[in-house]
């Protein structure tokens, strides 16, 4: 068994206009050792995968339906079906998270060194005080911060600091599974690529699986073994990385892929993909990529493709899918 | 328009203390910002780029009067903006607006989107409810925040993280100022939406002859917004110069290691080595030598000795603190 499978996974908000479909029938594993990076436009679900898969639902979402096996070698337990008081165990140890919200994420009226030693003592009861808090000052150093402001608020950190502190947390209970979500927006280069080197070694270490959400398309290339591209609640191609980079076959992958800026060579007009987002209180028939594909027929508007397997590892739905070279038209 | 230049900003300096010792006396201090100085041209974009940590959103924050300086001075269009009280600081409050760096931090989560970005309209008060449902309406449209109907009503706990970066530019365009400070306003948005919105902040400069200082870590982004870039390091700017000659001949050690550190989008091409030293810097009482002395692959004696580097000219409009790139170009 992977490590975590998830099948079907559906989850709606409810609001007084209708339900948000952020979340609309998603199936992936994950395992161990491995890296997953997920990747889409703004406000397709990314975020809201991760807080269905750890439980952490406002009041207003709603799950529908699905499963989430995790396995850690002991058999696999749907994390679905289980207690919260259960499911507490798993948060953390099992399943880790670093939050898009570092802010909301750590708590002002405690110091940052607190706060993950707090986190450390509640899942490893047998450490003593001088432990944890020797774990935190390495954990600190591994991040870039200075061990000396482990006595600081929050509010005295900068964007960036407050982001490796949220990192430093999701690794401080040795978890078996890390969720970023976009941990490294408030990074410069320097400081992200020694970051996620660590991350990579710790997570070879103890050969954890990683879910990597972000908008950087040159940082996801780098830390991903394969990718997940969605859109409008749903996976549409999954694949390795380098398919998804060098021969992608949804119109929508093909068309994320193909011009970012840069700072080299010359500088170019950027490409934005045609019309708006979609809307997910209403969403468009068929294919939800549809008003918005170069390569839309009539069928796409009125059949929704499934997501299929069209060789080992590599899934898609798409009616009429890039052509790769020398492929017959 | 008075002069040349929107905002010129002399010999800033923001202080944190770092610690209370006994008593509340205060021991340490954070330098955040430490002597700063720079000018924006009116419709101009200066790029202000560099490591975590080092003080670009305080710099922005006191350039919006929202930290007091511990010392230098603010002119916006000529005029010192020190002293201002009452209405004029109202009016400074108007023109200048800043997009915070944290959607999750900035917006009130007890304000629907519609209040949020309506707020600064009402605080003036401008329009009557009608045109600020008008106004707040195509501001949504134009970051693409559609259907604006679909968007209006909700709060921000009922929004994705790069749609409430999008809440937090429409807030501080609603009032067309004529400076922003814009704080990593598209860190969480994907390539598309993100050149879309650039576009629109390139757009609304033209319409309105708007400045910005735009704060980011990428550097492409810079790129693409930017005139000038200014490379700032533990509350010091090392480099400033126009954009291109910046990114194609970068002088100062520390932006030479940051161009070498700027991910490649290719799963088969892995970063170069930044040239650099050391880990953890600490801007707390830091010593009167060079704020890079501890990193440098350059360093000499010298360094050691003396204080931190002024900027020079070394190429026409390229100023760069070092004093080895000095001796090389003089050698
Ligand atoms: N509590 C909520 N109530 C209603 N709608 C919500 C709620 N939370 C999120 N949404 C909507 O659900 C959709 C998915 O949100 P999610 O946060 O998962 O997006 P995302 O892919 O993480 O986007 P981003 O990259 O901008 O962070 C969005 O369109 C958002 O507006
Ligand atoms: N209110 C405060 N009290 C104490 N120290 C502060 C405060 N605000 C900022 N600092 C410190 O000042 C320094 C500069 O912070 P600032 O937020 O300006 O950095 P930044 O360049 O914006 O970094 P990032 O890219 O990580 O957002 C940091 O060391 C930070 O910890
Ligand atoms: S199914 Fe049709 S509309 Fe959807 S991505 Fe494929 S070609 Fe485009
Ligand atoms: S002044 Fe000296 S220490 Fe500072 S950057 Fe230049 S060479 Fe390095
Ligand atoms: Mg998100
Ligand atoms: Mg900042």
């Amino acid at each position: 068994m992977p490590l975590l499978s998830v099948n079907d996974l559906v989850m709606y908000y409810k609001t007084k206009m209708g339900y948000v479909r952020a979340v609309d029938g998603i199936s992936f594993t994950l395992d161990r050792g491995e890296s997953l990076g997920i990747v889409g436009e703004s406000g397709c679900g990314k975020t809201s995968i991760s807080m269905t898969l750890l439980r952490l639902l406002p009041e207003n979402g709603e799950f529908q339906r699905g499963h989430v096996y995790f396995d850690d070698g002991s058999g696999p337990v749907d994390l679905i079906g289980l207690p919260e008081h259960e499911m507490r165990k798993y948060r953390w140890k099992g399943i880790s998270m670093v939050f898009q919200a570092a802010m909301n994420s750590l708590n002002p009226v405690y110091t940052v060194g607190d706060q993950i030693m707090e986190a450390i003592l509640n899942h490893y009861p047998d450490t003593s005080f001088d432990e944890a808090r020797a774990k935190v000052a390495e954990l600190f150093k591994l991040v870039g911060l200075d061990p000396k402001r482990m006595d600081q608020y929050p509010h005295q950190y900068s964007g960036g600091m407050k982001q490796r502190a949220v990192i430093a947390l999701a690794l401080s209970c040795d978890p078996k599974i890390i969720i970023a979500d976009e941990p490294t927006t408030a990074l410069d280069v320097i400081v992200q690529d020694r970051i996620l080197k660590e991350m990579k070694r710790i997570q070879r270490k103890l050969n954890m699986g990683m879910i990597y959400i972000s908008h950087d398309i040159a940082v996801i290339a780098e830390v991903s073994d394969k990718i997940a591209v969605m859109y409008a609640g749903k996976f549409v191609e999954l694949a390795d990385s380098v398919t998804i980079f060098k021969r992608p076959r949804h119109p929508y992958t093909f068309g994320l892929m193909s011009s970012f800026p840069s700072i080299t060579g010359e500088k170019k007009k950027l490409f934005t993909i045609p019309g708006e987002p979609p809307n997910l209180l209403n969403p468009p028939p068929g294919c939800r990529f549809a008003p918005r594909c170069p390569n839309a027929t009539k069928k796409c508007s009125e059949e929704e493709p499934n997501f299929i397997e069209i060789e080992p590892g590599h899934f898609l739905a798409c009616w009429n899918p890039i052509k790769q070279e020398g492929e017959r038209a | 328009m008075n002069g040349e230049y929107i905002l010129e900003v002399r010999n800033l300096k923001k202080y944190f203390p770092a610690d209370r010792g006994l008593f509340g006396r205060v021991r340490h201090f954070v330098h955040a910002v430490d002597e700063v100085s720079f000018e924006i041209k009116h419709g101009e974009s200066l790029g202000l780029v560099g490591e975590s940590g080092c003080g670009k959103t305080t710099t922005g924050k006191v350039i919006v009067k929202l930290e007091e300086p511990t010392s230098g001075e603010l002119f916006l269009s000529g005029e010192n903006v020190g002293k201002y009280v009452g209405p004029r600081k109202r009016d400074y409050h108007r023109k200048v607006q800043m997009i915070f760096q944290d959607p999750y931090e900035s917006l009130n989560p007890r304000m629907t989107i519609f209040d949020i970005i309506a707020e600064p309209l009402n605080i003036h008060g401008i329009g009557n409810l009608k045109e600020r449902e008008e106004r707040v309406a195509d501001l949504l449209q134009e970051v693409g925040l559609t259907p604006p109907s679909s968007f209006m009503w909700r709060y921000p706990h009922e929004l994705s993280g790069g749609q409430r970066q999008r809440v937090a530019i429409a807030r501080a365009l609603v009032l067309n100022p004529t400076f922003v400070v814009a704080d990593e306003p598209t860190s969480m948005l994907d390539v598309s939406i993100r050149t879309g919105i650039m576009d629109l902040m390139m757009e609304l400069r033209q319409a309105h002859d708007m400045s910005y200082l735009y704060i980011t870590h990428d550097l492409a982004v810079a790129r693409y917004m930017c005139e000038r870039i200014a490379v700032m390091y533990l509350g010091k700017i090392v480099e400033i110069s126009e954009t291109e000659e910046l990114l194609s001949n970068p002088l100062h050690p520390y932006t030479r290691a940051l161009l070498t550190a700027v991910p490649v989008p290719d799963p088969e091409f892995s970063r170069g080595e930044p040239e650099i030293m050391g880990s953890v810097t600490k801007p707390i009482d830091p010593p009167p030598r060079c704020r890079f002395y501890d990193r440098c692959p350059i360093r000499t004696k010298d360094c050691e000795t003396s204080d931190h580097p002024p900027l020079v000219e070394i190429l026409p409009g390229h100023f760069v603190a070092c004093y080895e790139v000095e001796k090389r170009k003089q050698g």
